[in-house]
């Protein structure tokens, strides 16, 4: 019987052997659904609450059953071309469960604490040996702030170590909560200028730079993670706005600074999406090195 | 004219220099090679040796020919001189090329047919792959050695005379060999100009002279004592083992230390020559009778030895609960540096226990350690030809699947399938026992292991060869191949025949006798299924019971004549020739394709999950036979790890983890992805890139193209 009171969420990835997303040998659960949108953000498929349809073109093998089993007429040909009708797609998933080239893929998978921390469950040797744990990511995990604090209540009552990373965008109390099943928080501070935050990101830092103050009064330890990122927070005054804002927070472990990439770019094609960030480049290590020692001199740790 | 003197560091350069440039040559000599590097020196000259025989067909078999020949063999063998070296000595050529090692009116006809069948590597005829006691040799001498065969022909008045004489055929042409060494070192150090090379060469000369006859004394001479004895055995049947020379070593170290005679860094040079003279098997670490930790400074100096020369070693590391943290943390760190896959782990404890269920005391199997690839003996004392009896599961599985489909009276089930597996499981397991029976009676008779038995407990004394039943201990390894394969092809015909109807058996059939062609969606439909490896998943399920019933049939008697079988799980290098054997398999692998590595997970995403190294480790944990043989896991991690603060923890607790969970041995490889992408595309330029390639490490550039296309096609799907 199923029980009407279960909590399910959307859930993107459960990565194993995470090794940057908190200490030690983790497992990153991400969680579907975002409140910011970052022009260079590399995890597309994390934007939003509900399954979507993914098609890599290049594994297809030109089958045809998608185009059979689909009622809706998402998969069309348009001038020789396999064209997905993504605002006819329904999310049935039936021509995913054809396409054994994986080719398609639903992005988003409706899940219960319970199967996350299933698999969570498998690497707890490794966690104990290594000092790791479980890790909660998105996405904004905090948007699924009820299916959150599950999943990290039965990892706690599983002696798990558990860390989350957010971008801290909402009210307090929805990350209030968590911290009596947390152990470390991980938290992005992308930009101190409000303005910029909002061009950037599409929302205001005002929330975040608050619930980063809060935090930091908190007894629980955190890091401060900040995407360097061309043209928005990569230079020499931004950085040091960020590690002033941070200096004083008796809790904060290190500050990770996060170099630009272009990993995720591939991704934007798969979901029919524009990717902003076809131009950027990445900064180079010596303008890592140079921004490291701006957190470095005024004393607090640095990673990245 | 005054020269500049090398430093130990300086010597050691040139000749990891000279050792890539032979492995060049030899390349080119002998074409690729999927096995271990050996310390071969490639002879540009001529080399002709004609074997003296009496034999009606000129076969050089028995002990006698075989004593007598490789008396000669070594005595024309041409010397080897590197004034650079602390050691005297060289190999260039192997007496086994020469030897008939079968009496080819003696073959195995009547199990032929059924070992091609299953494709059953029997093992009849292979040599070594045991381990004797080097502390026998080091205690002994090549003098005391001669006077306990002589002692022993004694006493054995009714033995074997053409054994005895063999045994000392032996030792008088090892003892030749040094004095023909020794006479070019005169000559060379005569010639030499460079003051610090012609001393070396006077003390090597001075140091072999004494131990023609005398046991070694000095940290130098016992290096120079375990090289002789080595080459002599790889010379004679490619066998290649030290042992646990950290402990065998130690009290020359020791004395010599005490005495000031020796400094750290002299040592590490001695121990380095020694693996440049020849990469031999290296057990260091480890547990007393007891279970005590029994790690000195040599287990440190030995991972140093290594380190300083960079080039296909093959150490291992015991990991155990009691160990000395700082020897795992320099072990991972090493793996980090170097990139060379040096060195492995292992757990003998975890091994013990396993053995011990073979009615063996605990404390005996505790001083098991490692000689060879994947596999353990018990110094002197335990014969058991381990690595070279395979069963192909894959192979087994093929006619299983096809008796049940060509059967018409029957509905064709999972359950069905699975007893036809156990069948002809259990039929190919004893055609394997009866080949083991066949190779304990007569191999002795053909090519007796001469230069392993004079370091045994057992073969003097008794006069009697090892491969005939004279050590205390009989215990035979037979390995299963192709785990993954058909743990793999079950889990699929489970899913997409059985449960979801997608296709029938019949149309199963076909694909696989058509070899999928034309019919790529259904290979990877049978393909993309949770397999084994991705976290309790049916393929899991299948692996677990392959291993638990492969297990059972190995253990649930003994060959026919009686000896002990002991299960493992390992494919060695034999993964792609098997495959070569093996029919399009249902878990969407083509025909021809190499069968599974080992006892890993078959790589690759879009199996139900990722494959991470925790999920390897998990995975192959969980699969592992519990008698004492490895179930080896192969973990190639990404070096992007290090760059991590913590990199090396991390790769330790995935080591401790996979013993705590009960695994056996760890080859563990730390790559650049992109190094080895760029030399699997250009091998050449990467002369010098050293690969864990399973059970033991190679130049990648020397690997067959198959294999290298394995190992990087294994490297690329890391996760990490």
């Amino acid at each position: 019987m199923v029980n009407k009171k279960t909590i399910t969420g959307f859930v993107f990835d459960i990565q194993q052997f995470s090794l940057h997303d908190g200490p030690g040998i983790r497992t990153t659960v991400f969680l579907k659904g975002c409140s910011l949108r970052c022009f260079w953000c590399q995890n597309p498929e994390g934007l939003t609450v509900k399954s979507e349809l993914q098609f890599f073109a290049t594994r297809c093998i030109g089958c045809g059953s998608c185009f059979r089993v689909c009622t809706n007429k998402v998969h069309i040909i348009e001038n020789g071309k396999h064209i997905i009708k993504r605002e006819r797609c329904m999310q049935c998933g039936k021509c995913v469960d054809e396409c054994f080239a994986r080719a398609l893929i639903m992005v988003g998978k409706e899940m219960t604490s319970d199967e996350v921390v299933k698999v969570v469950i498998q690497d707890k040797m490794f966690y104990s040996l290594s000092g790791g744990g479980v890790t909660l990511s998105g996405g904004e995990p905090v948007l699924q702030s009820e299916f959150a604090y599950e999943i990290l209540k039965k990892c706690k009552n599983n002696n798990i170590h558990t860390a989350i990373e957010t971008a801290l965008n909402f009210k307090w109390d929805n990350i209030k909560v968590l911290l009596s099943v947390l152990d470390i928080v991980i938290m992005d501070i992308k930009h101190i200028d409000s303005k910029k935050h909002q061009e950037a990101t599409g929302v205001s830092n005002k929330l975040i730079l608050e619930n980063a103050k809060r935090l930091s009064k908190e007894k629980i330890p955190i890091i401060i993670r900040v995407p360097v990122i061309p043209l928005f927070n990569d230079n020499v005054g931004d950085i040091k706005k960020i590690t002033d804002f941070a200096k004083d927070f008796p809790n904060l472990l290190y500050i990770e600074l996060l170099p630009f990439h272009r990993l995720g770019e591939s991704k934007y094609e798969t979901l029919g999406l524009f990717c902003n960030t076809k131009k950027s480049i990445a900064p180079d290590k010596t303008k890592m090195l140079k921004f490291a020692n701006i957190v470095r001199n005024v004393g607090i740790r640095v990673k990245g | 004219m005054r020269h500049k003197n090398y430093s130990f560091q300086e010597r050691l350069d040139i000749l990891r220099k000279t050792k890539l440039q032979h492995t060049k040559l030899k390349s080119i000599q002998q074409g690729a090679k999927d096995m271990d590097d050996w310390g071969q020196i490639p002879y540009e000259g001529g080399f002709i040796f004609v074997p003296e025989t009496d034999h009606p067909k000129g076969y050089v078999i028995g002990s006698k020919l075989c004593g007598k020949n490789f008396r000669l063999f070594l005595e024309k063998s041409p010397t080897y001189i590197s004034k650079l070296s602390s050691l005297l000595g060289g190999y260039y050529f192997i007496f086994a090329s020469y030897v008939t090692k079968w009496d080819p009116e003696n073959y195995w006809v009547h199990l032929a047919q059924e070992q091609k069948k299953y494709n059953i590597l029997s093992g009849i005829t292979a040599s070594h792959h045991f381990g004797m006691d080097l502390k026998l040799g080091l205690e002994l001498g090549f003098g005391g050695i001669l006077d306990k065969i002589k002692y022993y022909r004694e006493k054995n008045s009714s033995g074997d005379i053409d054994f005895y004489d063999a045994l000392e055929n032996v030792v008088i042409g090892i003892q030749n060999w040094i004095k023909n060494h020794i006479k070019d070192a005169k000559e060379a150090a005569k010639k030499e100009n460079h003051l610090q090379l012609k001393n070396n060469l006077e003390e090597m000369v001075e140091i072999n002279t004494k131990l023609i006859t005398n046991p070694p004394e000095t940290f130098r001479e016992v290096c120079q004592w375990a090289a002789w004895y080595q080459m002599a055995a790889r010379v004679y049947n490619g066998s290649g083992a030290l042992g646990n020379i950290d402990q065998l070593f130690y009290p020359y170290y020791k004395k010599d230390k005490e005495r000031g005679y020796l400094t750290d860094e002299e040592a590490i040079f001695h121990l380095a020559c020694l693996n440049i003279t020849d990469p031999q098997y290296i057990h260091i670490g480890g547990i007393d009778e007891k279970g005590k930790d029994i790690t000195n400074e040599l287990s440190f100096l030995i991972l140093e030895a290594v380190h300083s020369i960079k080039i296909a070693a093959n150490i291992a590391v015991d990991v155990h609960d009691n160990m000395d943290k700082k020897l795992l943390y320099k072990s991972v760190e090493l793996l980090f540096k170097d990139k060379l896959g040096i060195p492995r782990f292992f757990s003998i404890e975890n091994m013990a226990e396993g053995f011990a269920k073979n009615g063996i005391p605990i404390e005996t199997a505790r001083k098991r350690i490692q000689v060879g690839c994947h596999w353990f003996s018990l110094p002197g004392s335990e014969y058991c030809v381990s690595d070279v009896i395979k069963i192909n599961f894959a192979k087994v599985f093929d006619v299983a699947f096809h008796e049940m489909m060509e059967d018409f009276s029957i509905k064709p089930t999972i359950n069905g399938l699975w007893n036809y597996f156990e069948k002809h499981l259990k039929k190919a397991v004893e055609v394997t026992a009866q080949g083991i029976d066949l190779h304990m009676e007569y191999f002795h008779k053909y090519f007796p292991e001469l230069v392993l038995d004079i370091l045994c407990y057992g073969p003097i004394e008794k006069g009697v060869d090892a491969t005939h039943g004279s050590l205390k201990y009989n215990t035979i390894g037979v390995d299963g191949a192709g785990l993954a394969t058909v743990a793999d092809s079950f889990a699929a015909i489970e899913l997409r025949v059985e449960k979801e109807k997608r296709i029938t058996w019949k149309e199963l059939l076909k694909c696989i006798d058509v070899n999928f062609t034309g019919e790529e969606k259904i290979r990877l439909m049978l393909q993309n299924i949770a397999c084994y490896g991705r976290g309790e998943t049916r393929g899991d399920y299948w692996a677990k019971r392959l291993s638990e019933t492969f297990t059972k049939m190995i253990k649930e008697k003994t060959t026919p004549a009686g000896w002990t079988m002991i299960p493992g799980l390992f494919s060695w290098a034999s993964t792609i020739e098997m495959g070569k054997e093996t029919g399009a398999t249902p878990n969407g692998r083509r025909a021809g394709e190499p069968i599974s590595f080992g006892a890993n997970p078959d790589p690759g995403v879009f199996k139900g999950g990722s494959l991470t190294p925790t999920s390897l480790a998990i995975a192959v944990a969980k699969v592992q036979p519990g008698y004492g043989n490895t179930a080896p896991l192969q973990l190639d991690v990404d070096s992007g790890l290090i760059y991590d603060e913590n990199g090396i923890e991390k790769l330790e607790a995935i080591i401790t983890g996979h013993f705590k969970l009960g695994g056996t041995l760890i080859n563990a490889n730390v790559l650049d992805k992109e190094k080895i992408y760029e030399a699997y595309k250009n091998p050449s330029k990467y002369p010098d890139l050293i690969v864990r390639v399973t059970g033991f490490s190679a130049y990648f550039a020397s690997l067959s193209d198959e294999f290298r296309k394995l190992v990087y096609e294994r490297i690329v799907s890391l996760s990490c």
